[in-house]
Formats: C-alpha cells, sequence, structure tokens
C-alpha cells in the first residue's frame, strides 16, 4: 500500500511546526504521527475516515467535531473504549483500534490514577477566547485562578482562525484569531493561574463550597473554588438528511480545527452548508489548504454573513448558492457524492432542481448550540431562547446565573463571536473577584468600562438579534428574583 | 375539568396509572391527575429491577404476581417496555445472612418460585467477571425468572392504555384540598377546579403523606433521597442484577451496555432532597470496580436522585383507612413500587370494584402500625 500523507507543507498563511515524529499502530497497521497531533487528525492525515461503527446498524461514523463535544469519533486505545479520539493526543507505540457494534470492556486492568486537589478562588472551565479573558482578568486583580479545558491545546476556537477579526482596537481588531489566541495565552502565562489542560470537568457538586471533578491525562482532579465561571462554549448543529452520518460529513468547525491547527487536508473537492461567517470564512480557508470548493449552499434567500467575506469567496470563483440546501450524500464507506437542490419560499425542494456534485467533503455551518451541560447539572436555572442558539442559563448583565457562585461567558451565555466573548470573559473575571473582595475598585472600573465596549460592540444591526436574546435573558433572570 | 368520576387517582407514577388501567379495563369511570408530568417522580427515577426473592411471604406473592404480568406486559398494553428475565443474584457476605437467605429460599420455594442457594465457588457460574473473593461473597441466592424492565416506558404504557380505554389524565395539576362530610370525601379541589368522586385513591409516592396530611389522616411514611447513576455502554457481558444489601448496593447492565446501579448512604437523613452528592458517587465508583475491575475505564454519564416513600416496616400500605372511608391507600412502597406495581394496581382495583381481591390485603392495611409489625429485611435502603 502507498503511504498517503494528506499533511499540509506549504500554506499561504499559517506555517505548521509538527513535533518528533512517532509511530503507532491502526488496526495492525503502522501509523506515522507527529507528537502534538489528535489521533484523529493524524488517522485522516493517512487517509483513514472510518473510525467506528455504530451501536446499532454498524454503519461508518468518522471525525465530526474536532473537539471532543459529540461522540462520533469515539475508538479504542490502548484497551480502552469510547477514547474521543479527537483531543486525545498521540504517543508513540500506542494502539488504536476501530470500534465495532457495542464497544468491548476495557482490556487493561492498569489503573494507574494520581489524585489531585486544586483549591482556587475561581474556577473557569473551558479555556477559549471567554474562559481565557475570565482568568486573566481576574488573576490580574490577584484572585486565585484555576483553567480548565478538555482540549490539550487552549485558545478555543481562536486558534483556528486565520481571519482578521473587525471591530474596536481593544478587541484585536486586525488581528488574527490565532494570534489573538496566543497573546491571551501568553498574557495568561505571566500570572499564577494553575492549567489543567486535556482534562473533562464532569461533575459539579454544590455545598460548603462548589466542587469540579475533572478527569485527563491519566490523572484526576478534585477542583475546589467559591466561583465557577462556564466559559464551555458550544458545538456544532447537525442537519438532517440521508446519511449524513458518513465520514466526510464534518463539522465546519472540525474541519478548521483539522485544517488549521492540524495542517491536513480534510478532502479534495468540498460543498459547504450554511452560507454564515462560519461557512463563508471556512470556504476561503478551504482554499488556501488546497481544497477545492465546488459550492457553497443556503436555505435562505439572502447570504447571512458578512459581505465582504462572501465576496473575497465569489472572487476566487466559488458559487455562493442562496435558497438552496443539502438533499443527501452518497457513498458506502465515506462521501462519494453530494446531492444539492434549490427551494421555494416556502424551503420546500423543488423537485427536478437537484444537481449533484462530486465531492468527498460536506462542511455542515449551519449554526451553533451553547454547551450548558454542566451549568445546567449544578442547578442553574436554563430556558429556550432562539436567538441565542438555543437553551442557555439565565444570567444577568454580570453574567451571573441563577446561581449564587456560578457564572457563564462566551458561547455558554448565548451564540455570539469571539470578541464579545472576550468582553464577556472579562466582566464575569471582574465580577467573580470583586465578589469575593479582590481590588474591588478595580474591578468595578473593568466591569463599568467593558460593559460600555460590549454595548457599542452590539450597536452593529448584525448584533439585534442577539440583544433581543440578551434582553429576554436579563428579564427572566430578573423575575427569578 | 370533568365534574365527577367514580374513581380519582392522585399520581400519575406507575401504580397510580397501572391502577387507572385495570379500572378502566373493568368498566370503570376513572380520572388520574398529576402534579408535573408521567413518571417524573420515582417511577422514572429507578433502576427498573423485578424481583421475586423477599423474606416476607405477602411481598414474594405479590412480586410473583406481578412477574406473571409483566411476562405478557407488552402484549397487553400494545408498547415496549424492554422487560428482560436476566435473574437477581444476591450476594451473601456474613453467617446471619447465609442463614436468612436459607430460610427465604426455603419459603420461597414453598410459594412455587424457582430459586437456588449458591455456594460460593457457583457464584462466577452466573456471573463470571464478579470478584467474588474481593468482595468477601460467601454465598448467594439466585432466580433466573427475577428481571428488569424500563420503567418509564412501563408507567407511559400503563398511561396511555387506560387513556385509550377512556380514563381522563390531567397532569400539571396539583391537588389543593378536600370537602369531607361524614367521614367520606365529596369533593377534591385541584388546580384546574373541583371533582367529584366516588374514590380517591392516594397514590402520590414520596408526596403521599402530604395528601393525606390535607384530611387529616397520619401516614408513617417518610421520604429517603436515594442516588443512581448510569454509565456509557460496553458491550453486555451479564444479564442479572446483582444486590448486597451488606454493602447497600445493586447493578446490572441494560440492553444497550450501560452499567446502572445505586447505593443507599445508611446516613441519609429523611427529607425533600433530589441533589446529586459527591458521596454517593464515590461510593459508587469504588464499589462498582471493586465488584467489577473491569469496570475501571468505564465512565460514568449521569447520576440522579429519587425519592423512596419508606413505612416503618418496608411494606406498602394498601386499602382504605378507617377514618376517611373512601380514601384508599396505594403507597409506601420503600424503593421497590415499581416491580410489585402490576398486581398491587390489580389488587386495588379488585377492591374498588368490590371483586375479591386475588391476595389478601388486609394485612397491608394502614391500621397495621396500631399493633407490631413483620418487617420486610431484604432491602437497599
Amino acid at each position: 500500500m502507498m503511504d498517503v500523507d494528506l499533511r499540509i507543507y506549504e500554506h499561504p498563511i499559517l506555517r505548521f511546526i509538527r513535533g518528533r515524529a512517532v509511530s503507532f499502530t491502526f488496526n495492525n497497521r503502522q501509523i506515522r504521527g507527529y507528537e502534538g497531533e489528535s489521533i484523529a487528525a493524524a488517522l485522516l492525515a493517512a487517509g483513514i475516515k472510518v473510525f467506528r461503527r455504530s451501536m446499532k446498524l454498524g454503519r461508518a461514523r468518522g471525525f465530526y467535531c474536532g473537539i471532543g463535544k459529540c461522540s462520533s469519533c469515539l475508538m479504542r486505545v490502548d484497551g480502552i473504549p469510547n477514547v474521543r479520539t479527537c483531543i486525545e493526543p498521540v504517543r508513540g507505540g500506542m494502539i488504536v483500534e476501530t470500534q465495532t457494534w457495542e464497544p468491548d470492556l476495557p482490556t487493561t486492568m492498569e489503573f494507574d490514577v494520581k489524585r489531585e486537589k486544586v483549591d482556587v478562588d475561581i474556577a473557569v472551565v473551558g479555556g477559549g477566547p471567554a474562559g481565557l479573558e475570565a482568568a486573566i482578568t481576574a488573576s490580574k486583580l490577584g484572585a486565585t485562578v484555576a483553567v480548565i479545558d478538555e482540549n490539550y491545546k487552549a485558545g478555543g476556537q481562536l486558534i483556528k482562525q486565520t481571519h482578521k477579526f473587525f471591530g474596536s482596537v481593544e478587541a484585536y481588531a486586525g488581528v488574527r484569531g490565532i494570534n489573538i489566541a496566543n497573546k491571551l495565552l501568553s498574557e495568561l502565562r505571566k500570572t499564577k493561574a494553575h492549567w489543567i489542560l486535556g482534562s473533562s470537568v464532569f461533575a459539579h457538586y454544590s455545598g460548603s463550597s462548589e466542587s469540579l471533578l475533572a478527569y485527563g491525562g491519566g490523572r484526576y482532579y478534585r477542583i475546589r473554588a467559591k466561583k465557577v465561571v462556564y466559559s464551555t462554549g458550544a458545538m456544532e448543529n447537525m442537519l438532517l438528511f440521508p446519511n449524513n452520518d458518513l465520514p466526510g460529513v464534518y463539522g465546519a468547525g472540525g474541519v478548521q480545527t483539522i485544517m488549521n491547527v492540524y495542517g491536513v487536508k480534510p478532502g479534495n473537492e468540498a460543498l459547504i452548508v450554511g452560507a454564515g461567517n462560519v461557512g463563508l470564512i471556512l470556504g476561503y480557508q478551504l482554499l488556501q489548504a488546497g481544497v477545492r470548493v465546488r459550492a457553497v449552499v443556503e436555505i435562505m434567500p439572502k447570504i447571512g454573513g458578512y459581505k465582504v467575506h462572501a465576496n473575497k469567496l465569489m472572487r476566487q470563483g466559488v458559487p455562493i448558492l442562496t435558497s438552496h440546501t443539502i438533499k443527501e450524500v452518497q457513498g458506502k464507506e465515506w462521501v462519494e457524492s453530494a446531492t444539492i437542490v434549490e427551494v421555494d419560499k416556502n424551503f420546500n425542494m423543488i423537485e427536478g432542481s437537484e444537481e449533484r456534485l462530486n465531492v468527498d467533503l460536506v462542511c455542515i455551518a449551519v449554526g451553533l448550540s451553547p454547551s450548558i451541560e454542566l451549568p445546567a447539572q449544578a442547578g442553574a436555572k436554563t430556558s429556550y431562547i432562539p436567538e441565542l442558539g438555543g437553551y442557555v442559563p439565565l444570567h444577568n448583565k454580570f453574567l451571573k446565573t441563577s446561581l449564587e457562585n456560578v457564572y457563564v461567558a462566551g458561547d455558554a451565555s448565548g451564540i455570539e463571536e469571539a470578541t464579545t466573548a472576550m468582553f464577556e470573559g472579562r466582566i464575569a473575571g471582574a465580577e467573580t473577584s470583586a465578589s469575593l473582595g479582590y481590588n474591588v475598585q478595580r474591578a468595578e472600573t473593568i466591569v463599568e468600562n467593558t460593559m460600555r465596549q460590549l454595548e457599542m460592540f452590539r450597536k452593529s444591526p448584525f448584533s439585534s438579534r442577539v440583544v433581543k436574546g440578551k434582553m429576554k435573558v436579563f428579564s427572566m433572570m430578573g423575575d427569578l428574583t | 375539568m370533568k365534574e365527577r368520576t367514580d374513581v380519582l387517582i392522585i399520581g400519575g407514577g406507575v401504580n397510580g396509572c397501572a391502577l387507572a388501567y385495570y379500572l378502566v379495563k373493568r368498566g370503570a369511570n376513572v380520572t388520574l391527575v398529576e402534579r408535573e408530568y408521567i413518571a417524573c417522580g420515582s417511577s422514572g427515577r429507578n433502576a427498573g429491577g423485578i424481583r421475586q426473592q423477599w423474606s416476607t411471604r405477602e411481598n414474594v406473592r405479590l412480586a410473583m404476581g406481578s412477574v406473571k404480568i409483566f411476562e405478557r406486559l407488552d402484549e397487553e398494553l400494545g408498547c415496549e417496555t424492554d422487560y428482560r428475565q436476566g435473574g437477581y443474584l444476591i450476594l451473601a457476605h456474613t453467617e446471619e445472612e447465609v442463614k436468612q437467605f436459607k430460610r427465604n429460599v426455603s419459603m420461597q420455594k414453598s410459594e412455587g418460585l424457582e430459586v437456588e442457594y449458591l455456594e460460593q465457588d457457583e457464584i462466577n457460574d452466573i456471573v463470571p467477571e464478579l470478584n467474588v473473593e474481593g468482595i468477601g461473597a460467601i454465598g448467594a441466592t439466585w432466580c433466573p425468572s427475577d428481571g428488569h424492565a424500563d420503567p418509564i416506558k412501563v408507567t407511559i404504557g400503563y398511561a396511555e392504555a387506560a387513556a385509550r380505554k377512556g380514563a381522563q389524565i390531567y397532569k400539571y395539576t396539583e391537588v389543593l384540598g378536600f370537602r369531607v362530610e361524614d367521614n367520606e370525601i365529596v369533593e377534591v379541589k385541584t388546580s384546574r377546579g373541583s371533582i367529584r368522586a366516588d374514590y380517591i385513591v392516594n397514590a402520590a409516592g414520596a408526596y403521599s403523606k402530604e395528601i393525606a396530611k390535607l384530611l387529616g389522616v397520619q401516614l408513617p411514611n417518610k421520604p429517603y433521597r436515594h442516588e443512581i447513576l448510569i454509565t456509557e455502554p460496553v458491550k453486555p457481558f451479564f444479564t442479572p442484577m446483582i444486590i448486597s444489601f451488606h454493602d447497600n448496593f445493586y447493578f446490572r447492565q441494560t440492553p444497550e451496555g450501560q452499567i446502572i446501579g445505586g447505593w443507599g448512604n445508611p446516613r441519609e437523613e429523611p427529607g425533600y432532597n433530589y441533589e446529586s452528592s459527591l458521596t454517593f458517587a464515590k461510593n459508587m465508583a469504588r464499589l462498582l470496580t471493586k465488584y467489577m475491575p473491569k469496570l475501571r475505564h468505564v465512565n460514568v454519564l449521569r447520576q440522579w436522585a429519587g425519592l423512596y416513600d419508606v413505612t416503618p416496616d418496608a411494606r406498602p400500605i394498601l386499602g382504605p383507612v378507617e377514618t376517611v372511608r373512601n380514601f384508599i391507600q396505594m403507597n409506601g412502597f420503600s424503593g421497590h413500587g415499581f416491580m410489585v406495581a402490576p398486581m398491587t394496581a390489580t389488587l386495588i382495583a379488585q377492591l374498588i370494584m368490590g371483586e375479591k381481591t386475588s391476595l389478601p390485603i388486609k394485612d397491608l392495611s394502614l391500621e397495621r402500625f396500631k399493633g407490631e409489625v413483620v418487617k420486610e429485611v431484604s432491602v437497599v435502603g
């Protein structure tokens, strides 16, 4: 068999610095990976798309979200079933196997787990733009902080954004997302904040203080905190169509991760579903990575994202088809083609308008849902707010939920964008610190200023929907108290 | 809300819904009120175990009667309840337990139950992965016709079948008070209006005590939180429910492969507490991995809590009370209300319809607490 290597070695914007080469086995086959890569990235780079078989029908399943939020990429690693291979780093000599039907019991009896107790003022769960800002702000004000993230690379979704941000200078306008992430990370590194990466918080118990449990990398953490900020981000929405579970149908964000973080070409010919900002930006990121983009389909009669992004894509000859959607994909073990179709004004498919595209990659960019499992488990009141992407924990403008010690920030408090996530994180970081008596005056000034910046930013017509949603949340929160 | 009904059932748990079904089947006009939604209480929170191995004869009879009904329930209700007869393996850890279990087995056998006592070296024949010596099990009892079902599917199955036959079910409807004349309830006030009924059945689970209080009837029941958890799925490798009264602990594997189980904290205080505790999670992790070391790398997905409606003798309270003649009790199931529901509901339906009950239930009336009681000892409390 010819060795396949889909890694990107030349890129107009990004330089991929790979770690030491290591070798591991996948279903008895030797695979090359590089330290720093996830198992999923190394497998995709080797041209492997089928990661497991579904439990009931045995259908092929592969990569999807890339950030540990779905269960599509579960595999058996060193005898342990159900490992999320998209957030598990490769190690030399590891044994990776496809799970078929129901996963077998763990075969390893080794259980050499280290236990660690962490005691802090503020626990920040999720190290994306909101979480990093919260942690930096709180640390600078004097609070002790722990940042926990289930990804082994911090920075959330910023690390895959190659485009330059808009907005105000305070919010890094003109800077590429990946550089914002690096800036925030180096700023946080200057503080005494405790980092716990590659570990998932899986429980929250309230008592005399808040107790979080986290596990990852053979370490089990019990984190006691006086305040908890949930900046857990969001999860990509799926779309219903026949064969939507075939490998090759990936979340747009998942594709960005594979391509921009790990430098692996996700396919050769792509179809993008959804012409919001994520879909449009992904379009030219795919072009940068050498992937041909056959079309972007958008079910609405208008393009949802910024015109500047759409124009950039159209200049490269990529058609953006409004009032179009995906009907189905075809393929045996992975995507071999996709059928798109025009819709009428009631979004019904127009018979006879189908067109079949020979693509091997379908990117789903149809919005996000807030990741609220942990605050909800802790008992925070939630409500369905369509303007904010689904269920969100109710909160006031200071980002406090219905629970005295629990805050939310960023997409977890309602889908918006990285810039506003940073503002919210800063407010939550300052608020929690002030509530514990750290540098109260300074903290209040930060809150006031940031609140003003946030308001300014949200004056844009693109924010009107979010503002409406936030108003609903604030008023429902007010009714609780 | 309609003006009158033959029987008003308070509580949309498995017992209330099953009773509604057996009553409408007999031609009665039935109304059921539920404060929240069907199976929102203990019926939707338990592990679905169905066992016949009890220490008191009447519980064995109730349970055996229920199993006969469970065996044909899917057909009867026209739904899937995931009922499986995977057996119950009850572990003995002390000589005292061995003695008690042997007594139980001979009593159960005399009732016609197929059950046997297993020596220590026979336990792994039933569940090879069980760490028999490590957990200190010295014997066990085994009944292959015990089993489990999905309690939510059973409860909803009964409710829907009852509704199809004409029962009126009012969800999100709270009982606010009663009008009593000559020691009889003549009217029930609810958040949806008033209704008159010949019989009023108190099947409100852990809240039955509060309902009875509205009538000045004192029930000795106390609510106790009971916690439970479920793991991610792994390929099914054992079918029985495994119980240890010694460790106050039980677990089984669902047909989908998830491990579900609970542990009773001996220090639990009575109260309406639904919070999940770290103490429970820690103890469950310790016990599960001790009983089956292979579960060490299996992740817990969720934990939650429900309420046991516990009576002083851990047996249910069934039938009328002296002071309010048409107020029928169907509560106090003490943590095993799901598994006996088909039979208890049949008995209460027979009682209300003036039929001869297929099992005597006089001994289970509220009045028994005036005298000395025989306690059911085979319980996880």
